[in-house]
């Protein structure tokens, strides 16, 4: 079964600029290994590096490109970020939406976790959850999505990153969601590192990530750097010292082309495009009887959950898929975030836009939705 | 010809240092460090020409960027620390 109508965009966006999978194919046989020689293929994949750190610089605004940091997914940077940060008994407030990628590594790294659990679509409550909290005393540190990957429900991380400036507990922010779709400021927000996968709102290839970071240079891999390699441990500086091993110069090459593409149409307009075709699906569905929608016309992205009264969330996703519709069913990786809304034992339907849907999409997504209720 | 070699800890150090010369209209190549100038293994360097050594030095100064090392190249290939003190 071939999905014209691919939905699953928080999951990875399938439709990529076509110019990714031409420099992923150009980069085999072509780019060599960054930073681990002097002739021209090793050259060259240090330029293409280089570039791509640049045009990441260039979006989240990080001053330093040695700052950013390729990781293979947004799990691995946050992983990073947590065992940095996050030591047995730390006690680590989190928002009420966030994904295993946050809680499993928060888990095993033996932190305490404090759910700072608030209104779905109420960037107040967050505030006062976070507020609150954090004014109660003792977190040693905050981390929190910046959109949840089930409902698109926007949190207020500038908010949450002043109140973190303000009593100096250090931040991780998962971007994993609004990465490409929303503003995000590393130097203004003051975060510690923000982390986000290089194939969702970013467009590049599966097996490409990013992570946005502070001098912080104790990685979870060691080995070769093709730096500093007369010394036993990683060198303590960056990108160097959280980069062990060969990188993945095809993902590379292909994320930056992806960036390339979200610099030109600007994160402004694909965020606002996302929001518009949300907006329609959460009306029209809302419409029908027997649908419950997640939805709500401020801070939410392009992501939407909704529930059938007579059928189960994998049924649905299964018949969608049986006419062409690709969306996720379930608890998407974030049982948190369905324990805080209420939908943890039926779990939900997700739609997921990118810049690549149309209002076609959607109204096909509306059209079998509403037969299936029918029946 | 008289070329500098300004020796970085990394490639990427490197790319930043030829890319803020580049902005400053001196031609900077980067390239890996000669053995015998390295010290911690393996590492890149900023080659340039050695009319441009003074205001590349500024460029660099300015942007935040010194280098861990500064080596003279003659045109018989040997090499010989530069020092800005002297």
């Amino acid at each position: 079964m071939k999905n014209n109508v691919y939905l699953d965009n928080a999951a990875t966006t399938l439709i990529k600029p076509r110019a990714v999978a031409a420099a992923m194919k150009n980069a085999v046989g072509t780019l060599a290994s960054p930073g681990r020689g002097g002739h021209a293929a090793s050259m060259r994949a240090a330029e293409i590096a280089f570039d791509c750190r640049e045009l990441a610089a260039q979006l989240f605004n990080v001053s330093d490109p040695s700052n950013v940091i390729f990781t293979s997914n947004a799990t691995h940077g946050l992983n990073i970020a947590v065992k940095a940060l996050a030591k047995r008994g730390s006690r680590v407030l989190v928002s009420g939406y966030e994904h295993n990628s946050v809680m499993r590594p928060l888990r095993a790294a033996g932190a305490e976790l404090i759910i700072a659990r608030s209104e779905l679509f109420e960037p107040e409550s967050a505030v006062f959850e976070f507020e609150r909290r954090l004014d109660a005393g003792g977190i040693d540190l905050v981390v929190t999505t910046a959109m949840s990957n089930v409902f698109g429900f926007i949190l207020p991380v500038e908010r949450v990153a002043a109140l973190c400036r303000e009593r100096g507990v250090p931040l991780i922010i998962d971007a994993s969601q609004s990465a490409g779709s929303l503003p995000l400021d590393f130097d203004a927000l003051g975060a510690d590192f923000i982390a986000m996968p290089g194939h969702k709102g970013l467009y590049g290839p599966q097996g490409t990530g990013l992570l946005l970071c502070r001098d912080y240079t104790d990685g979870i891999i060691q080995g070769g750097s093709g730096s500093n390699s007369l010394s036993d441990t990683m060198p303590d500086f960056l990108p160097d010292g959280l980069e062990a091993g060969t990188h993945n110069m095809p993902g590379i090459a292909g994320l930056r082309e992806g960036l390339k593409f979200v610099l030109s149409r600007g994160v402004a307009q694909i965020g606002a495009h996302a929001a518009r075709l949300i907006s329609i699906a959460r009306r029209e569905l809302a419409s029908v009887p027997g649908v419950t929608v997640f939805g709500s016309d401020r801070a939410q992205g392009g992501v939407l959950s909704f529930t059938l009264e007579n059928l189960g969330c994998e049924d649905i996703a299964e018949r969608l898929n049986e006419r062409g519709i690709a969306v996720r069913a379930g608890l998407h990786c974030a049982p948190e975030a369905h324990r805080t809304a209420g939908t943890i034992s039926r779990g939900t339907v997700r739609a997921s836009v990118s810049a690549f849907n149309t209002e076609r999409d959607i109204a096909k997504l509306i059209s079998v939705v509403k037969r299936l209720q029918k029946f | 010809m008289l070329n500098y070699l300004l020796i970085c800890r990394s490639v990427t150090y490197a790319q930043r240092t030829a890319r803020a010369l580049d902005r400053t209209g001196i031609t900077a190549v980067v390239t890996r460090t000669p053995k015998e100038l390295t010290i911690d293994g393996c590492s890149y360097c900023v080659r340039i020409p050695g009319r441009h050594m003074t205001e590349a030095l500024v460029a660099i100064k300015n942007a935040g960027l010194p280098p861990a090392r500064v080596f003279a190249q003659s045109e018989n290939g040997l090499f010989g620390e530069f020092s800005d003190e002297e």
